[in-house]
């Protein structure tokens, strides 16, 4: 008897396998045959969303499925499914897939990668479902529509409001990056560099990787406040790094002699728009999280049956202390 | 020693099976529960007393035993029913059965099932392989710019990558047989050598793999094993998967090598003093564990067009979930590759019905937390044999 158990689970493996790949050919018939073939129904139909998230451990990311959630609640066509891939590509493939699956009617991606994703977004976008990526890009245009804000724009203005407001006269930047390998960490970085050319007294004196952390930010600047004696600016790639930076140097009794800056402005109680607003910040730039624009441009395609334009961007505001008070207010009325 | 906690073996055997003494022999075999891809008999053979422990497993089947026993494969058909009456429907199709859906369930268990094959092994021999999932990330890198930055061919790529694993993993289990260290420590370290090494080889970017028979190209003629699907069918990773599982299946029926394998896992002490060669035993096992990480790593840079060096974090994690759920003892000397392929199948059909489902996220984290508790609470409830 005690033989039988490979053979019993091989079997069951061979039964998935032949299951599932035994009559494919029959099935993809009966799925919508060319692109946006679809009927649209309009304002009677039912409409499901399908959003896949690259991760919602960032706070910027758990914003954005609550944007696109607060704005389908105002169109009662609208259901929206969420699903996590945790920053792994593979998962986030096999969510894609499984909205295939489910045959939603519109899916939201914000990607964690590019590459990797391209394919099966394409796969959905020919099945004919309408396809709306978010913040980071997919390759090639199998996709309805980008809505996104630039990075470089963002890290440009950072690096110009740096050279011109704060150091007009020059002195020491250390930058603190997000996740190496992620896009965002490079254009952040290149649109930086390009902003402070026009101050060649502004100096880069060291950087360091905190991976978009609080604590790695914090762990890092640790080690920069030991090596660099002068420090004028931190330049941070996110509001968590940045504040994790004015704790370290708040440690050492350091964080008057610096200025520090940041990207995302959340309109959260952590965000970066309240550290502006209580002075631990000098400024953040906003990074939109478009969700409302996707949910209004999926209501374009879907209920109103028009199309959209294929890319769309957004664009980054400064928060200061002259107006972060006031944005706060309005993109959070609530709190 | 610890692990005789886990091991109600000698002590709690019923009175009416053959009594054993307390020879070392004895020792070895009582840690090995008979009925495991021919643990009784491969321990017997290891300690010089071929017949008594096939002799015992005949005699204690029993239904309950067999439930036990097959408790992987009963787990993966109850979530599969499950998965069938809890699918969503459209049109009066059940949307869990149709074939794109459980193509899509072995795919996406493929990678996790390669390593945790290669796990089932380490954990085997009471060991524990935490690396895995950074030294796929090293070998996606790896075949990544070797075939796309420095113009390697396809063949010398992959062979240099699962080399690499190999050698990687050899050299964890030769720390944790020579020197002594655990293996939670060495693979740990093993862990953050590999990120490392993945980080430094790729320079902390993600590497695209485009094909085409130019500079920076991956060659054409291997383009197939990009393709996500063997002739429209069999999707590749699953392909590889089912290979790697039937040869591992096969091996652990043949070679001598497993009977020290089990004997090893068993009691480590006893398999020593019967001659079982402990030292090359432990850094097989870590070799084979680390090659099947790499081969995971292949498919899954070939999967998804790039090789990144932040692919396969947390992957050690399920790859472990996978061995427990099939039934496999972390303390060594008990379970199977089997058991194993079902575990992971079992967690592929479950994260494909939730997300059928869409139960939120956190939700899904927490009822696989649940299904795993309840797999190794099933292990602690099995008779004795």
């Amino acid at each position: 008897m005690r033989k039988l158990q490979a053979p019993l689970a091989a079997a069951a493996v061979a039964a998935l396998v032949l299951a599932g790949c035994g009559t494919t050919s029959d099935r993809t018939s009966d799925t919508p045959q060319a692109q946006n073939s679809k009927e649209c129904k309009g304002a009677d139909g039912k409409y499901t969303i399908g959003m896949s998230q690259a991760n919602v451990a960032e706070p910027y990311r758990q914003r954005m499925d609550d944007d696109i959630l607060a704005a389908a609640k105002e169109v009662p066509q609208f259901e929206v499914k969420f699903a996590d891939a945790a920053q792994d590509n593979a998962k986030q493939v096999a969510d894609v897939e499984n909205y295939i699956t489910q045959q939603i009617d519109l899916l939201i991606i914000s990607p964690n990668e590019a590459k990797p994703l391209t394919a099966v977004v394409k796969k959905a976008y020919d099945k004919g479902i309408p396809v709306l990526v978010l913040d980071r890009k997919v390759e090639g245009d199998a996709y309805t529509g980008f809505i996104g804000g630039d990075n470089v724009q963002i890290g440009t203005e950072a690096g110009k409001y740096i050279a011109e407001k704060l150091l007009p006269n020059g002195g020491n930047v250390v930058e603190l990056k997000g996740l190496a390998g992620a896009t965002p960490q490079t254009e952040r970085h290149d649109g930086f560099i390009a902003g402070i050319k026009g101050n060649p007294k502004v100096k880069v004196i060291a950087s360091a990787s905190g991976d978009w952390l609080r604590e790695k930010g914090q762990a890092q600047m640790d080690a920069l406040l030991k090596a660099n004696p002068k420090i004028d600016v931190v330049y941070s790639h996110n509001d968590p790094m940045a504040e994790g930076a004015y704790l370290a140097a708040k440690a050492v009794g350091r964080e008057k002699e610096m200025k520090f800056t940041g990207i995302d402005a959340l309109p959260i109680p952590s965000g970066g728009i309240k550290a502006v607003e209580q002075g631990r910040l000098s400024a953040t730039f906003t990074y939109p999280t478009n969700g409302k624009e996707a949910i209004a441009a999926a209501k374009k395609i879907l209920v109103d049956c028009g199309t959209i334009e294929k890319s769309q961007t957004l664009q980054t505001r400064l928060i200061d202390e002259s107006n972060a008070a006031a944005i706060y207010a309005e993109e959070n009325p609530t709190g | 020693m610890t692990k005789a906690q886990d091991k109600p073996a000698a002590g709690a055997r019923p009175a009416d099976e053959p009594a054993t003494g307390a020879r070392p022999a004895d020792e070895a075999l009582a840690g090995v529960r008979p009925g495991d891809e021919r643990a009784g008999a491969a321990a017997g053979a290891a300690v010089g007393v071929a017949k008594a422990p096939t002799a015992i497993a005949e005699s204690s089947g029993g239904v309950v035993a067999t439930l036990f026993r097959f408790q992987s494969v009963f787990g993966l058909l109850a979530v599969f029913v499950a998965a069938i009456i809890f699918s969503p429907r459209r049109d009066g199709a059940i949307l869990f059965v149709s074939a794109d859906n459980l193509a899509n369930v072995v795919r996406a268990v493929s990678e996790i099932g390669i390593i945790a094959i290669g796990m089932t092994f380490v954990i085997l021999i009471g060991g524990i392989d935490l690396s895995v999932g950074a030294v796929l990330g090293l070998a996606a890198v790896g075949s990544a710019v070797l075939m796309v930055e420095s113009d390697w061919g396809f063949l010398p790529s992959v062979v240099l990558v699962l080399a690499i694993g190999l050698v990687f993993g050899a050299l964890q289990g030769m720390a944790t047989a020579m020197i002594g260290i655990q293996s939670f420590i060495v693979t740990l370290a093993g862990l953050q050598i590999a990120r490392g090494l993945a980080r430094i080889w790729s320079d902390g970017q993600g590497v695209a793999i485009a094909y085409g028979n130019g500079p920076h190209e991956a060659p054409d003629s291997f383009a197939i094993l990009g393709e996500r699907t063997f002739g429209g069918l069999v999707p590749i990773p699953v392909l590889i998967f089912a290979v790697v599982a039937i040869a591992a299946v096969v091996f652990l029926r043949v070679s001598a090598f497993s009977r020290h394998l089990y004997a090893v896992g068993g009691n480590e002490k006893a398999a020593r003093l019967s001659g079982v060669p402990v030292v090359r035993v432990k850094v097989a096992v870590f070799a084979i564990c680390g090659l099947l990480a790499s081969l995971a790593g292949i498919v899954h840079a070939v999967q998804l067009n790039q090789g990144s060096p932040n692919d396969g974090i947390g992957y050690e994690l399920d790859a472990i979930a996978a061995v427990v759920i099939g039934g496999t003892s972390l303390a060594g000397g008990r379970g199977s590759v089997a058991g194993t392929v079902a575990g992971a199948l079992l967690l592929g059909v479950l994260n494909n019905i939730l997300a059928l489902n869409n139960i939120d996220s956190n939700i899904q984290l927490l009822i696989k937390g649940l299904v795993i508790v309840a797999a190794a609470a099933l292990q602690r409830l099995r008779p004795a044999s």
